[in-house]
């Protein structure tokens, strides 16, 4: 995929030397947290009418950066220009007063209040509130920008994609002129991720600074005017997006190797039904039926709160089944739970791998022994000493850093403990494996190691893949079922191009 | 019961529910803002003794009405120490506060333990008093009922359609979105803890003041309990926290009277009426809730949730 972009605006060499003042300028701004250098000598021009992405792994320093550009903390050293003057925050109020508006991965609004509100906060004017003058001028802007909010509604009623507009709404209200957006899409169905892409290029085409936080190769390919890669604190690179050949050329830029997006899939064999959904109906659930066996993946995809969730608390024995029949391993649900075995049987990756999956005051052997204790168990007591050995052993097979096991949970990033998680529930050779949003968040890298993993599970274990996102799923999946308000919309081998053109409007409920 | 009866029954209803009003709708202002303060007994009776004080000493009612909310202010200052600077966990801190309350009240008070007071008198409202029965009821009190009345509209107003209400909801709803919409939480929270403290403060002060008119030990008589659970049946209202205060008021008088009267029923049992009641609100309250989804209840999203620093 290539940018679609105003062509002849701007050339190679103006990144470095625009006769055009940048909007803001970093020069050479670091931070520091205890032992670790966040940012480190980062200069960056971010131009007006222009769409920066800024690209990178987990941990590589654009959270922090931003927080600086938002006022949230103070650079250690190096300085901060907007339109040509130094500025110094003290606080998100001035970097706000600057025209310096971000909108957040997890959204600053409060749900139980009207989007005018919502906009309104902190920019009243007033003491006494003019609701109705309000509400006009938020609807004015919205309608002006395409936005289509409308301002007296509650966004606890509204959609990921309406609140996120409504974040920018905030920003227009506020007359920001740059507008920092930290992985936007992470929430977005792709027809919602489309409509932002046009909104930003709206914005751009008036002469606002976008500047475009992500990890998602395709889409910063396709929305920015210039890429800039952040790597461990440093700007390692900074070209026009349209010197990119390839998502994969663009990886490579990204984390300075070579990394196989493309994932080598070799067919396995189906084996026997290891799972056996029929006519299950429930709160959330209407009338699903699907089977799956093993040396197979399935994907299930949706926007998130369509079902999925509800889905596999029932495969994973959290809920019972409402009507309808599951069968586990060729066991009736009910007695599959009675008496399962940890191992051979049945394995879960949760979606919230750091509340769910594991226990953050907990060392590595303690969270192994989580859902592994029954292997270690010596009638009342644990062989402490058999699953500290196991849990080293599977530090180092899946490469998890720190590799130190006396390591509490919470010490581990995200990518890493994913790959701990993964590792313990291999570990329990599942027949039956649920994986929910496997690698969301995680960098290039940490994915690439868990879809490897979740391809060779296939040799003895059926997999049940919850995603959001597309490409995973088609990347791995042997088939897929799409899933919108609880009923299963179509399911298709992922060879059948037919089908898979149209997987993005049965999300959406489409049929036709 | 003889109609005279009922309506003077009613009036005093009226008058005992005043109080817990002004405190009812203290702690919502508090809540609102994220902070629940589970100190409202205390603060009320140490108010009630500093109303009391002052008038007594300077023979000004309006500065004792004055110095009971102040007072008020000034321990839920306490609390907003506690809480929004050093992180203290709100429910240990508010019971706190209500202990520390209570205890200071009557050490300082010991001494003036059944002296009167003048306080505040009944006014009749002139025309508007000569109503038939509503006349009665509503327009033969003191002047500190009249506040009352305009008090949940004021309170509505400055919650829904002021800047500073807008800010304190947004700090009680979701802190982070305040902080990033260029505005200090804790502040807020601060300022809303405190002026919710001036009205419980104004609430203890009408118990000495003119209600009871003299200064005695357990004066707050539980009034603060109370307050905090109508906070919760009213469903964070302020509108619906009127007619809780004036059911609770209902029940007090009436087993005032019932005691007054010489009935068989002994006056422990009646004396625990307005707590019976209480129990009964909150769980008639939470299964309405719980049928309703929580949101609905409105108790704020962030409420009791101490705003953690960043980094």
């Amino acid at each position: 995929m290539t940018a679609q972009r105003p062509a002849g605006r701007h050339t190679a060499a103006d990144i470095s030397l625009a006769d055009v003042l940048p909007q803001v300028r970093l020069s050479g701004v670091s931070k520091r947290f205890g032992q670790i250098l966040a940012n480190d000598g980062i200069t960056l021009s971010i131009y007006p009418g222009r769409i920066k992405a800024l690209l990178g792994e987990n941990g590589a320093g654009k959270s922090t950066l931003m927080a600086m550009l938002a006022g949230r903390f103070k650079p250690d050293g190096g300085h901060i220009e907007v339109a040509g003057t130094r500025v110094a925050f003290d606080s998100p109020r001035q970097a706000i007063a600057a025209g310096i508006g971000m909108v957040y991965q997890h959204f600053m609004l409060v749900e139980n209040m009207t989007v005018t509100e919502n906009v309104l906060l902190g920019q009243e004017g007033g003491f006494v509130l003019n609701l109705a003058q309000m509400r006009r001028k938020v609807n004015e802007l919205s309608e002006r920008f395409g936005l289509g909010i409308d301002a007296r509604a509650r966004v606890g009623d509204l959609s990921m994609g309406e609140r996120q507009r409504v974040e920018i709404l905030k920003l227009l209200y506020r007359e920001s002129r740059v507008l920092i957006f930290d992985e936007p899409t992470a929430v977005l169905t792709p027809v919602e991720a489309e409509s932002l892409f046009a909104a930003l290029r709206s914005m751009s085409a008036q002469g606002k600074s976008i500047v475009f936080i992500s990890h998602k190769l395709e889409e910063v390919l396709s929305v920015a005017d210039e890429i800039a890669i952040l790597r461990k604190g440093r700007i390692e690179g900074e070209f026009l997006a349209s010197e990119v050949s390839s998502p994969a050329d663009l990886a490579r830029r990204m984390v300075g190797r070579d990394v196989v997006l493309e994932i080598e899939r070799e067919a396995v064999a189906p084996g026997r039904v290891v799972l056996d959904v029929r006519n299950l109906s429930g709160p959330g659930l209407d009338d699903v039926s699907f089977d799956l066996r093993r040396g197979e993946i399935l994907a299930l995809v949706g926007v998130a709160g369509n079902g999925q969730q509800q889905l596999v608390e029932v495969v994973c024995g959290l809920s019972r089944p409402g009507s309808g029949h599951v069968t586990i391993l060729e066991q009736d649900w009910a007695k599959f739970f009675q008496s399962r075995d940890w191992k051979g049987a049945l394995a879960w990756i949760p979606e919230d791998r750091a509340g769910l999956a594991t226990c953050r005051g907990l060392n590595l052997t303690d969270n192994l022994l989580l859902t592994t204790r029954q292997g270690f168990a010596q009638g009342q007591w644990l062989e402490r000493g058999r699953a500290s050995t196991v849990a080293t052993d599977l530090v180092r097979e899946h490469n998890v850093q720190p590799g130190n096991i006396e390591a509490q949970a919470w010490q581990l990033s995200g990518g890493n403990l994913q790959k701990f998680v993964l590792g313990r529930e291999l570990y329990r050779e599942p027949r039956l494996m649920v994986a929910e949003q496997p690698t969301q968040g995680l960098d290039v890298s940490a994915t690439e190691a868990v879809w490897q993993r979740l391809l060779l599970a296939r040799k003895t274990a059926g997999v049940l893949l919850v995603t959001g996102d597309l490409s995973e799923a088609l990347t791995l999946a042997d088939r897929v079922a799409v899933m919108f308000r609880g009923r299963v919309m179509g399911l298709f081998p992922v060879t059948d191009t037919a089908q898979v053109e149209r997987i993005g409007s049965l999300m959406a409920g489409l049929k036709a | 019961m003889s109609p005279e009866l009922v309506i003077a029954l009613l009036a005093a209803a009226v008058q005992a529910g005043t109080p817990i009003l002004y405190a009812t709708l203290g702690e919502m202002l508090s809540e609102k803002s994220g902070v629940l303060n589970l100190g409202v007994e205390g603060v009320m009776a140490f108010a009630s003794f500093a109303g009391f004080f002052v008038c007594h000493s300077t023979g000004s009612a309006w500065l004792g009405f004055l110095a009971g909310g102040a007072s008020g202010a000034l321990l839920c200052g306490l609390h907003s120490l506690v809480c929004q600077v050093f992180l203290g966990n709100q429910v240990v801190s508010g019971l706190a506060l209500a202990i520390f309350g209570i205890g200071l009240s009557n050490f300082l008070g010991t001494p003036y333990v059944g002296q009167g007071t003048e306080g505040f008198s009944k006014i009749a409202v002139p025309l508007l008093s000569d109503l038939p029965v509503l006349g009665q009821i509503f327009f033969r009190q003191d002047i500190l009922v009249y506040l009352c009345y305009a008090l949940p509209v004021a309170v509505w107003f400055l919650l829904n359609r002021t800047s500073l209400g807008l800010r304190l909801r947004a700090a009680g709803e979701m802190p982070a979105a305040a902080a990033a919409a260029g505005l200090n939480p804790r502040k807020l929270r601060a300022l809303g803890t405190m002026a919710g403290g001036f009205l419980c403060g104004l609430g203890g002060a009408y118990v000495s003041l003119a209600h009871m008119h003299l200064w005695t030990t357990g004066l707050s008589g539980g009034r603060g309990w109370v307050a905090v659970a109508l906070v919760i049946f009213a469903f964070w209202r302020p509108g619906r926290a009127v007619v809780g205060a004036l059911l609770f008021g209902g029940v007090m008088a009436f087993q005032l009277r019932l005691q007054a009267m010489g009935t068989n029923v002994p006056s422990s049992l009646l004396l625990m009426l307005p707590y019976t009641l209480t129990i009964l609100v909150l769980v008639f309250t939470a299964a309405r809730a719980r049928g309703a989804r929580g949101v609905a209840s409105g108790a704020p999203a962030a409420l009791g949730v101490n705003i953690e620093p960043e980094g």
